[in-house]
């Protein structure tokens, strides 16, 4: 392993005293770490270059030589003092990083393997280099002496940093490391006895300059009896190093010629699923590969194909018949032997892992610019057809009290307040779900078909009570100003939370990168964007009930104003019958029928209601009537809250609805798609989501672009998140986005996914289309 | 927006492409430079055509190049290199404000001087154009062009890749090798390998 000169000399790095200083010959002895002498066998002479000092190595001339041999006796010396110190490992400073030889445990027994590790503890700023030192630098080298009998192993190489100088590559390590190694003791070492095992180490220690520094690193080691408990200090961290240390993991590798390049093709169960993004190849051999070349990355089902530049190894006949190395990916390192021949099933085809810098433009938001852009997106909510109705009803409510100042404005703070409440505890739950790993993005609380359930017979209350079927609050209580007051209250603080549940899924335009780059983010910032949004669409309510000039122009309240809530009462309808059809699309007919049957239960128990509260007016006493609609009502609401909904209707995977054959999306046929030069054009949609149906019908149902698609051969894929869907959930993440809608372009001729507006027009999906044929 | 990043990344990957293009290929032309010798003038590859051609990049501060200086083996192979009528060609790409950075004229002139090289020039980089065009590394890194302007051997000085003068003792010298086989009209028999040492102190 090491070379055997390499133990013939030891350099140590000083510095001069003072700048150019001419070159000294100083044979001896260096002083450092107190009072320990060092021998130095050939003569250091200190060559100063500008003002950086340079530790030079001399051949010895002959007086020189007997100073040596006098430095000698003296180190013989100290080596026999220190030798009288109890048995134990001292770590030596050899300029730029203090080295030592520790042990995994407290003794050896005869015959028994051990580690014991070669520790580095390197200065801020300075590295040192792995097995493979990249395009310049030296690996760590040492030289056992041994009692013996006694066996040591190679090191075992923890995973190496990249060190990028200028145009070359470096492989090695800042900080602290270990570089564990196996120690064996004879069958015949007597326990009792404290073994003397000596290390000389060599390192090339780097900064902007090199340094090579040098060591003999001792350790004395009790041969016990018996296997020795772990050491206190060093037993885990060597555990641990070894732990870490990159292994086989069962991964099948092939190498291959590709034009000029080399490809590396790695697949197994421990790849499934893995970001690859960061991957990166270190090769064991430095000759084999381009150190410095950038190493393109296309992602397998479970694994990855790396790109290299080859060295000149590839260059001369025949090449190298093994490519071996650690595959780093994120925290985790293997160890990869790849021989000649076809890729591994599962090494490709899902094209290269979005850039995680230069992909999303949502990360390159700052928190005040993502607080806007959520602001902006909450003010536009409130135009969308989903919130609407909720906000007419509220604007009903609000002209009731329009001339009546004060209570206008705590009705708006109150609707304020519940706005604000239910976008932090959405937010506050997503944050949740998500650090609990769920893949999960904005308008998740519509891809359950119970909530969708739920949230229609919700809407079909508020539009029964809108059409004055029963009565909510006062009338039912029948009772003074003050408590109608509080009800009033309450009535707005959850008109604004009932406005943000349905509201969510309208992602705006403007949120959409605002709330993608949120939930990148911590907590905090996440919740301070979600506050934003929040007052964004709480805003223009709040300040209409704040501006007495405007709510003065409102009429004076009177019978008009039953007329109005009787009319507002059919958006709601509207609203109650779009979502039976996202249920309808989430979970099938059978699911339509479930909920169309508790509507019409629940209509019932409202109208029981309705009666049993004008009998009460009438001074009756209607328990049997009000006790026959309660039970109704929640029958019907239990019997759309039980889960056990079935499978969304099968579309076969493909379908051609409209006049846009589409397919089923899917990674994989993404990259089949790129693979036979065609352009492909993905659809993130969700029936939840009003923005993705309205360009479903504006954009996709134009002859224009049914035209288009014909002409240009592009692919079109659906990605239908209707309901929850972890792979498309990773793949928006990858663009930045926590929802739908997002339209991904990209080119035949392999040009990369461009994103399309969030609202688009017939002209703009042509464009793209036309655009994507030629790149 | 989307798309002018797209464009934006499109044109990091030609920049990125560039370089390599022109990288150096043994058996190939040697790639033609010029840069100014120790007292400022233009000097280029082209004017040596006819005679065979040593580069050797260097670094006075780097034990690797200390190792072959201070052992006199370089200087050694410099001067039967001269005799045999090659040109020896010493180059430092170290930028100005690196380490390893020498300026022309006077601290130029004595780095032959200091060193006792047998080179015929010291040719100065600071922008590193020379390095990046034969995709220097390390110093030493070596390179050998033909009388016919071909390059017909990059890589380290020997098969030592270590800066421990010991190492010396039976390495074999592969520019030696590859000069004797020119001189004997033969084929270079290693032809490349991996260059060693200290990394070469690049302008950022």
């Amino acid at each position: 392993m090491m070379a055997p000169w390499a133990s013939e000399s030891r350099r140590f790095a000083f510095h001069a005293p003072r700048p150019n200083m001419p070159p000294t010959a100083c044979a001896g002895v260096l002083e450092r770490d107190g009072f320990k002498w060092i021998p130095v066998e050939a003569p250091v002479t200190l060559y100063t270059l500008g003002d950086r000092p340079f530790p030079v190595q001399m051949s010895p001339s002959e007086p020189e030589r007997v100073w040596v041999r006098v430095m000698r006796v003296l180190a013989g010396l100290a080596a026999v003092l220190l030798l009288a110190a109890p048995a134990a490992a001292a770590p030596v400073n050899t300029g730029h990083l203090t080295a030592e030889l520790v042990a995994q445990s407290q003794g050896i027994a005869p015959g028994q393997t051990i580690h014991v590790a070669l520790r580095q503890k390197i200065q801020q700023g300075w590295h040192t280099y792995w097995r493979n030192a990249g395009d310049s630098g030296e690996p760590t080298r040492i030289v056992w002496t041994l009692p013996p009998g006694w066996k040591a192993g190679a090191f075992v190489w923890p995973a190496p940093h990249r060190q990028p100088t200028g145009p070359l590559m470096n492989y090695g390590y800042t900080g602290e490391v270990l570089l564990p190694m196996t120690l064996t003791a004879p069958s015949d070492a007597r326990p009792g006895e404290t073994a003397q095992l000596k290390v000389a180490a060599s390192f090339l220690v780097c900064e902007e300059i090199c340094v090579p520094e040098d060591a003999v690193l001792d350790l004395a080691l009790p041969v016990t009896a018996a296997p020795a408990p772990a050491d206190a200090r060093w037993g885990g961290p060597i555990t641990q190093a070894l732990a870490a240390a990159p292994g086989p993991a069962g991964l099948a590798a092939a190498f291959g010629r590709a034009g000029d390049a080399v490809t590396l093709a790695v697949a197994g169960p421990a790849l499934k699923g893995a970001d690859v993004a960061d991957a990166y190849f270190f090769p064991y051999d430095g000759t084999q590969f381009d150190h410095a070349k950038p190493q393109p990355i296309e992602r397998g089902p479970q694994g990855l194909t790396l790109t290299l530049t080859p060295g000149f190894a590839f260059k001369q006949a025949p090449g190298p018949s093994e490519v071996a190395g650690v595959l780093a990916i994120g925290d985790k390192a293997y160890e990869v032997t790849a021989a000649p021949g076809p890729a591994p099933p599962g090494a490709a085809g899902l094209g290269p892992p979005p850039a995680r810098v230069a992909a999303p433009a949502a990360p390159d938001l700052g928190l005040v610019l993502a607080a806007l852009f959520a602001f902006g997106g909450g003010l536009i909510l409130n135009l969308m057809p989903c919130v609407f109705p909720i906000l007419a009803m509220k604007a009903a409510a609000l002209a009731g009290h329009a001339h009546t100042g004060s209570e206008a404005r705590r009705q708006g703070l109150a609707f304020g307040a519940g706005v604000l409440a239910t976008f932090l505890a959405l937010a506050g739950l997503l944050i949740a779900l998500k650090a609990g790993g769920a893949a999960i993005g904005w308008g998740f609380q519509l891809q359950s078909p119970p909530v969708v359930a739920g949230l229609a017979l919700l809407m079909l209350a508020v539009a029964l009570n809108l059409s004055g079927v029963f009565e909510v609050g006062q009338s039912l209580q029948g009772a003074g100003a003050g408590l109608a007051a509080r009800s009033g209250l309450a009535g707005a603080f959850f008109t604004g939370a009932l406005a943000v549940l349905v509201a969510a899924p309208c992602t705006a335009p403007f949120m959409a990168p605002a709330l993608g780059w949120a939930l990148t983010q911590g907590a905090a910032a996440s919740l301070a964007v979600f506050a934003a949004l929040g007052l964004g669409f709480a805003a223009p309510f709040v300040a209409a009930a704040f501006a007495p000039a405007l709510l003065s122009r409102l009429p004076r309240p009177g019978p008009w104003m039953d007329v109005l809530r009787k009319v507002l009462a059919f958006p709601m309808y509207g609203t109650a019958a779009w979502l039976a059809w996202v249920l309808t699309v989430q979970a099938g007919d059978m699911a339509l029928a479930r909920v169309l049957a508790a509507g019409v239960a629940l209509a019932l128990a409202a109208w029981l209601l309705g009666l049993a509260q004008r009998r009460w007016a009438q001074g009756l006493r209607p328990f049997a009537v009000a006790a026959a609609g309660v039970v109704l009502g929640v029958a019907a609401v239990g019997a759309v809250l039980w889960p056990g909904y079935g499978a969304p209707p099968s579309a076969a995977a493909g379908g051609a609805q409209a006049n846009v054959p589409y397919e089923a999306y899917s990674p994989a046929r993404v990259a089949a798609a790129r693979a036979a030069g065609k352009a492909v054009f993905v659809n993130f949609t969700a029936a939840w989501c009003v923005t993705c149906q309205v360009n479903e019908r504006v954009a996709f149902a134009s002859r224009g672009v049914a035209e288009a698609f014909r002409r240009t051969g592009a692919v079109y894929l659906k990605a239908d998140w209707t309901r929850k869907d972890a792979v498309i959930a990773a793949e928006l993440a990858r663009h930045g986005r926590a929802g739908v809608p997002l339209y991904l372009v990209y080119g035949a001729r392999g040009g990369e996914g461009v994103i399309l507006p969030q609202i688009l027009t017939e002209g703009l999906v042509v464009r793209a289309l036309e655009d994507a044929q030629g790149r | 927006m989307s798309v002018s990043r797209f464009a934006l990344g499109g044109l990091a990957a030609l920049t990125i492409a560039g370089p390599a293009a022109a990288a150096p290929v043994v058996g190939a032309a040697a790639p033609a430079f010029s840069a100014v010798d120790a007292d400022g003038r233009a000097r280029s590859l082209a004017e040596f055509k006819g005679r065979t051609v040593v580069l050797e990049w260097t670094n006075g501060g780097c034990p690797y190049v200390q190792k072959h200086y201070r052992s006199g083996t370089m200087q050694a192979l410099q001067k039967a290199a001269a005799s045999d009528g090659v040109v020896w060609l010493t180059l430092i790409s170290s930028a100005p404000g690196k380490q390893g950075y020498v300026a022309p004229g006077d601290e130029a002139r004595a780095w032959k001087a200091s060193t006792g090289a047998g080179s015929a020039e010291l040719l100065l980089d600071p922008a590193g154009k020379v390095g990046r065009a034969y995709e220097a590394k390390t110093t030493p890194h070596m390179y050998v062009v033909d009388k016919a302007g071909t390059l017909v051997y990059m890589g380290g000085v020997d098969d030592r890749p270590v800066a421990d003068p010991a190492s010396l003792k039976g390495a074999t010298n592969y520019v030696a090798a590859a000069l004797s086989d020119l001189k004997a009209g033969r084929k270079v028999a290693t032809a490349m390998s991996k260059p060693y040492g200290c990394s070469i102190k690049y302008a950022e």
